[in-house]
């Protein structure tokens, strides 16, 4: 075996990318439990964890410029920190909705409220299952295990749509207080960002079957 | 995406070379010296007008077969060749008439080498042996330095010795001089292996216009040139067992270098053979 030093930087770009997804599978779990519990403490706790996330990713984004720019690589290495990148970039996305989700657990946290919708607790459990499947996916650069995930986002959407339509239904019912038109809205918003962290674990999957093909696919 | 209603044109960088008809087949090509299996079974389409790459470590093979293509290993005692390579339509191992066919089938060197004339002599000299007319071989002596992109740098000092240019100009001048006699096919064995960098890019650009009219195959160790300048590449390597080069896999360049079938391939051109 001969380029053991390209080999060992790619073997650490690729442990850096795993440390990250960890990360921001625990951003998501952990946004989604202040969700449930109003809990703004644990929202302030998923805001401040961005920041090691976002650090990260700057640095993961240096070294994959640093190994591009020495090693020229081509094929497979080629494709590996490609899709590290790629992978990196939605992970950091997915973060990002974390973060918006536990902003608007704030903002719900100081209105008067009931209990969330079932919706948003099946919704929440499929988001955080998908991309706990999907980071298993990447772990085996299975292509295969990537479109079964993608393939589950349907369900999302659907839950999406439905939690969707009945909000507005209740924001159209007019004669609220301010209060009740804000929290409304705030909870759509979540559901929307919600949504989207099953979007970008599509991403990921098709960058897993780049990946591990080095075929670029479009899931729907 | 879509941009003022209509569809926004696709961005192509690079594309597989087009159709092209095949100029030589190699068909179950093997090579001999004296008892010593070279080369065994090797069979590849070379397209026309387009360049072509052989890669692989020392000792594949890919300067033999090379070489086969104008039979330069006439001159190698005790060699022997079998299968076919067929140049439209005539066979290159059986030919008897060896002037035509290196005139139809160029070579260029590793090594610039210009001969100890003048650069006007160097361009000339396979048109004079050949009886061509003086006002046709001052035309081609133009047209060749034009050809090999070296008439602006050399064209008020034709009469200056060719010895007396760059080794990068030394090269071009060799490529000019095989360009003259209008072959077909033009072989280049490693040709910018005793090249600085820049002279190397200017005859790497130069292939991609020469393949506008000739057929070009190229031997090289360089990976990145592969990449950079042939349409086609062709991984050789040598039977771990029984020595012999082989051909591994045959692919449009783009594809070799993002999805070699190949895993001998792919550890070769990643750097993790050997």
């Amino acid at each position: 075996m001969t380029r053991e030093a390209f080999t060992r930087e790619l073997a650490a770009l690729r442990e850096s990318l795993l440390r990250m997804a960890g990360l921001v599978e625990s951003q998501i779990d952990d946004a989604l439990t202040a969700l449930r519990q109003f809990d703004r403490a644990g929202a302030d706790r998923v805001r401040m964890s961005d920041q090691s996330i976002n650090e990260l990713f700057r640095q993961l984004r240096e070294e994959i410029f640093q190994v591009i720019a020495t090693q020229q690589p081509v094929a497979r290495d080629l494709r590996t920190l490609m899709g590290v990148q790629y992978i990196a970039i939605e992970l950091e996305r997915m973060g990002d909705y974390a973060v918006r989700i536990a902003r608007r657990t704030s903002t719900l946290a100081g209105l008067p409220h009931d209990q969330l919708r079932p919706e948003f607790g099946l919704m929440g459990e499929l988001a955080s299952q998908q991309v706990r499947d999907i980071l298993d996916a990447l772990i085996e650069e299975n292509a295969e295990r990537a479109r079964e995930v993608a393939a589950k986002d349907d369900e999302i959407d659907r839950l999406y749509n439905r939690l969707f339509d009945s909000l507005v239904d209740d924001v159209g019912d007019g004669a609220h207080e301010p209060e009740d038109a804000l929290r409304l809205v705030t909870l759509i918003n979540v559901a929307h960002n919600l949504e989207r962290i099953g979007d970008r674990v599509v991403n990921v999957a098709e960058d897993i079957i780049f990946l591990s093909t080095g075929f670029v696919v479009e899931l729907d | 995406m879509s941009a003022g209603g209509t569809e926004a044109a696709p961005v192509v960088l690079r594309t597989l070379p087009g159709a092209s008809p095949t100029k030589v087949s190699i068909e179950r090509v093997s090579f001999y010296y004296g008892k010593f299996r070279a080369l065994k079974d090797v069979s590849l389409q070379v397209p026309e007008k387009r360049v072509t790459a052989l890669i692989g470590p020392s000792g594949c093979g890919k300067s033999t077969l090379l070489r086969m293509l104008n039979r330069m290993y006439d001159m190698v005692p005790g060699s022997r060749a079998e299968g076919r390579i067929v140049l439209d339509g005539e066979d290159v191992v059986t030919t008897r008439n060896l002037l035509e066919l290196r005139q139809r089938v160029g070579m260029v060197f590793q090594r610039p080498i210009s001969f100890p004339m003048s650069i006007r002599d160097n361009v000339a000299f396979a048109p004079r042996l050949l009886g061509w007319k003086k006002s046709d071989i001052e035309e081609t002596i133009e047209r060749s330095l034009r050809d090999a992109a070296l008439w602006d740098e050399v064209k008020d000092r034709l009469n200056l010795p060719g010895a007396s240019l760059s080794g990068g100009q030394q090269q071009r001048l060799a490529i000019a001089r095989c360009v003259a006699v209008n072959p077909e096919v033009i072989l280049m064995d490693e040709p910018c292996s005793a090249l600085d960098p820049i002279a190397t890019l200017k005859v790497e650009d130069l292939m991609g216009r020469l393949s506008q009219s000739y057929t070009i195959v190229i031997v090289t160790h360089n990976m990145q040139q592969a990449g950079r300048v042939a349409d086609y590449t062709a991984f050789m390597l040598m039977h771990p067992e029984h020595r012999h080069g082989e051909l591994v896999e045959f692919a449009p360049t783009v594809e070799l270098f993002q999805r070699p079938k190949d895993k001998r391939t792919e550890d070769y051109i990643t750097g993790r053979f050997g």
